[in-house]
Order: C-alpha cells, then sequence, then structure tokens
C-alpha cells in the first residue's frame, strides 16, 4: 500500500490544452464557467494519458480532496457515472468548495486579478471539510476528480492559476485483496486494519501449526 | 533507534557545491548527491543491519497568481514575500516544486495511470510550515528502506528563469527541501525487519513493545 498524490493546475506550455509533463514555460489555460473538469483527462493543465481507473489487483481510498478557494471553485468525485456530492434533493452540485477545503492549506480566499503584484485578501483558510468516511474506488472502477468554477478564469494576462489535490491510498496486490475482505467484513479500510488482518492471519496460521504439532505428538504418544 | 532530519538548501545555506539555478529548472535533481545545494559524500543507504523509515518529506510552497510584470511578492504573500512574478512565466510565486522518493530504481509516487510523476507538490507539503502555508499531506503509510537498499529524495522545481527566487536571488537560497526519518541500527533493525514480517507498522512504539514482549517472555 502506497500513500499517493495527485495535483492538477490549469497549466499547459503556451497557455493552452493539456500536457503530460509540467514544463517551466507553463501558461494559465482558461477554464470554462460551470462546466465540470476532469483533473486527469479534462483536456486542460497538466493530464494523464489514460482515465484513472483501478485495475483487478487494485483498491483506491481517497482520502481528501481539495482545490483553490478563489473564483469560487469546487471539487466533486465521480465514481463510474455517480457523483459523490449531491445536494439534499438528490441532485447535481459541484462539490466541495475550495472554501471549505482550500488548496493550499492557510492560503488566502481570494486576490485581486489585476495589478502587480499579486494582492491577497488578508486572511488563511483552513479546513471545514475533512472527507470522512474516506471513498472507496473499488477494482475495475473508473473515477474522475471534477474542478467546476461559476464564473471561468479571466482571459489573457489576468487569468487565475488554479489547482486541484487529491490525496488516496493505493492498495496493490494481496493488499488490495485485503481491503475487499474489509468491506465485506464492514471493517473501515485504513492501513492500520490492512495490518490487524495480515497480523491475524498469520496469529491463525500460527495457532494451526502449534494444534497440528500438538496433534501429531499426541498420536505418537 | 534515532530521530534524523535532512534539510537541503539550494545554496546550500552559503556553502554549496553549485548553486541551483534558473537553467536547473524543470530538472529533477537528488537533494544528497544532485551536485547543487548542499550534498552528502554518498548515495544514501543503508547497511544490513539498518533499517529507515521516511516519515515526512516536504519542500519549499507556492501560491497562485496572475501573470503580471517583474515584481516582486509582497508582504501579504507572507513567506513567499520577494519572490518574482513575471509575465511570459508561470502565474504562480514560490518555487512550484514537488518531492519524490526512490527506492532503488522505483519512484514511489504514481499518477492514477502508473506513471512516475513530481512527486509531491510543496503546495500540499511545505517547508518550512507556516499560518499561510500549511500541509494538506501526511506521508501515511510510512515508506520504508530496507537493509541494502539504496535512498534518494528528488527535488523538482518548475518556476520560470526570471522568477526562480527572491527578487535578484536567482542562487536557489529560497530553494528548501526535507526529509524527516527514523534510523534502526542494530538489533533495533532486526526488530523492525521482524516488525516488517508481522504486519505490524514500524514505528518507536512498536519497537519498543516488541522489546518489552521479548523481556516478558524470558
Amino acid at each position: 500500500m502506497r500513500s499517493q498524490v495527485y495535483e492538477w493546475s490549469n497549466l499547459a506550455p503556451g497557455g493552452a490544452g493539456a500536457t503530460l509533463r509540467r514544463g517551466i514555460a507553463d501558461l494559465a489555460v482558461p477554464v470554462p464557467a460551470n462546466q465540470a473538469t476532469d483533473i486527469f483527462i479534462g483536456g486542460i493543465g497538466n493530464n494523464i494519458s489514460t482515465p484513472a481507473e483501478t485495475t483487478a489487483t487494485q483498491f483506491i481510498v481517497i482520502e481528501d480532496i481539495a482545490c483553490s478557494p478563489w473564483i469560487s471553485g469546487a471539487v466533486q468525485v465521480r465514481i463510474n457515472t455517480t457523483d459523490y456530492f449531491q445536494n439534499p434533493d438528490v441532485t447535481q452540485m459541484p462539490g466541495v468548495r475550495g472554501f471549505a477545503s482550500p488548496y493550499p492549506r492557510g492560503s488566502p480566499s481570494g486576490f485581486a486579478a489585476t495589478g502587480n503584484p499579486t494582492t491577497y485578501n488578508p486572511d488563511n483558510l483552513l479546513k471545514s471539510f475533512d472527507l470522512y468516511p474516506d471513498v472507496y474506488v473499488l477494482p475495475g472502477q473508473v473515477f474522475q476528480i471534477l474542478y467546476t468554477t461559476p464564473t471561468g478564469t479571466a482571459a489573457g494576462a489576468n487569468a487565475e492559476c488554479v489547482s486541484c489535490f487529491v490525496k488516496y491510498t493505493l492498495y496493490d496486490g494481496p493488499d488490495a485483496l485485503i481491503a475487499n475482505k474489509l468491506l465485506e467484513l464492514g471493517v473501515t479500510i485504513n492501513p492500520n486494519n490492512v495490518d490487524w488482518y495480515k497480523r491475524s492471519l498469520i496469529e491463525q496460521q500460527t495457532r494451526s501449526a502449534v494444534a497440528a504439532t500438538a496433534a501429531a505428538a499426541g498420536g505418537q504418544a | 533507534m534515532r530521530s534524523q532530519i535532512y534539510a537541503w538548501n539550494g545554496n546550500g545555506f552559503g556553502n554549496p557545491v553549485a548553486a541551483f539555478a534558473p537553467a536547473n529548472g524543470g530538472v529533477q535533481i537528488s537533494v544528497f548527491i544532485g551536485g547543487f545545494g548542499n550534498n552528502i559524500t554518498m548515495p544514501a543507504e543503508t547497511t544490513a543491519t539498518e533499517f529507515v523509515v521516511i516519515e515526512d518529506i516536504a519542500c519549499t510552497p507556492s501560491i497562485g497568481t496572475t501573470a503580471g510584470s517583474a515584481t516582486a511578492m509582497t508582504a501579504d504573500a507572507e513567506q513567499l514575500a520577494g519572490w518574482l512574478q513575471n509575465a511570459g512565466e508561470p502565474p504562480v510565486a514560490g518555487a512550484r516544486g514537488y518531492v519524490q522518493v526512490r527506492i532503488n530504481t522505483t519512484d514511489y509516487f504514481l499518477n492514477p495511470d502508473n506513471v512516475t510523476n513530481d512527486g509531491v507538490p510543496g503546495q500540499a507539503s511545505p517547508y518550512p510550515r507556516s499560518l499561510g502555508y500549511q500541509p494538506s499531506f501526511n506521508l501515511y503509510p510510512d515508506v520504508y528502506v530496507l537493509p541494502g537498499q539504496v535512498w534518494d529524495v528528488r527535488y523538482t522545481s518548475y518556476q520560470g528563469a526570471n522568477q526562480f527566487g527572491g527578487a535578484g536571488a536567482a542562487t536557489g537560497a529560497d530553494q528548501n527541501v526535507f526529509c524527516k526519518y527514523t534510523l534502526y541500527d542494530g538489533p533495533d533493525a532486526l526488530i523492525a525487519n521482524k516488525l516488517l514480517e508481522m504486519g505490524i507498522s514500524i514505528n518507536p512504539g512498536n519497537v519498543d513493545w516488541y522489546k518489552r514482549s521479548l523481556l516478558s517472555a524470558q
């Protein structure tokens, strides 16, 4: 199992399209208003080569999501075709606002889009939101992290840089099997519980070996 | 067992092997033997009687801006005050730095498509931490470096050449990396290996617990 992070920003060479590799010549790519942008393969900023999905031997637990608080950005998790965050009337919503889960943590709530240098609001936002319980991505599922802003970014030289952040733990191989087993048992999937399950298996094997030895010794007597 | 840290500065705290200069932007370097900033004499590796647990990694933070002209960030950018903002370069103040852990030849942090990425952003794990720059990331579970393995902490800054540091100081002095780890040696390393076999997290508390359980068994 491994702790993993993914950071997205609307930065790409020349300020257009997407890139698989960050570069020192990256500029802000315009983000459209009211349109959910997939931070993995959305075609804006740094992207990856394929949709984010788990193989048959992987299990992902998403533990934190956050985004830039300015321009009212929000971040949503989608598993296959289902959005995780919904309104109370079960209609769609953009997700967790950057105000509630700011990235970077402690960042100002906004800044003046014009003028040099950038003037930040005199505040330091802390998180109001904690992704608990965690979000599970089961083997074979596709997941997306979607960024939405109601205003879009400004055009030209005043284009804002916005970012999203996701922290997750990847369980692969035998750890993924154990994660599935814990899910069946209704036990929360985290590194501690996976280790606990491993220990209980080892203890069970030890007890069986001791019992078998004792039984063999008894038979000889 | 001993709590250890390694702090790297792009200007080697005033005594660099070579300054981490704008020409190194976009290039991933080792903070141990990369040839920039302060370095050590040989690659970081564990002997047969050592076990290392890496507990935290962090680097200089950054924060989003807009494009601008060659201007220094003011005090409202807190610890990034003085970093330059410039037109035609990434609209980000700060190092735009990332830190990756490599064990032997394997990078620890991957994208969801299983391709190696740059690692943990300084925005998510800032060093130093301050009111305005707090961690979103916690290295848990820890990273284990088993006996005989070579390990590395690697840093990349994607900042543009004209905003590679504070005003008039593109010497790497503003770029920092931090690594916190615990070194288990001698019998503690043997116990760490035993805990690993047992599927128990390796930390000072559990090593002490195992020692106590051995003593009580005697």
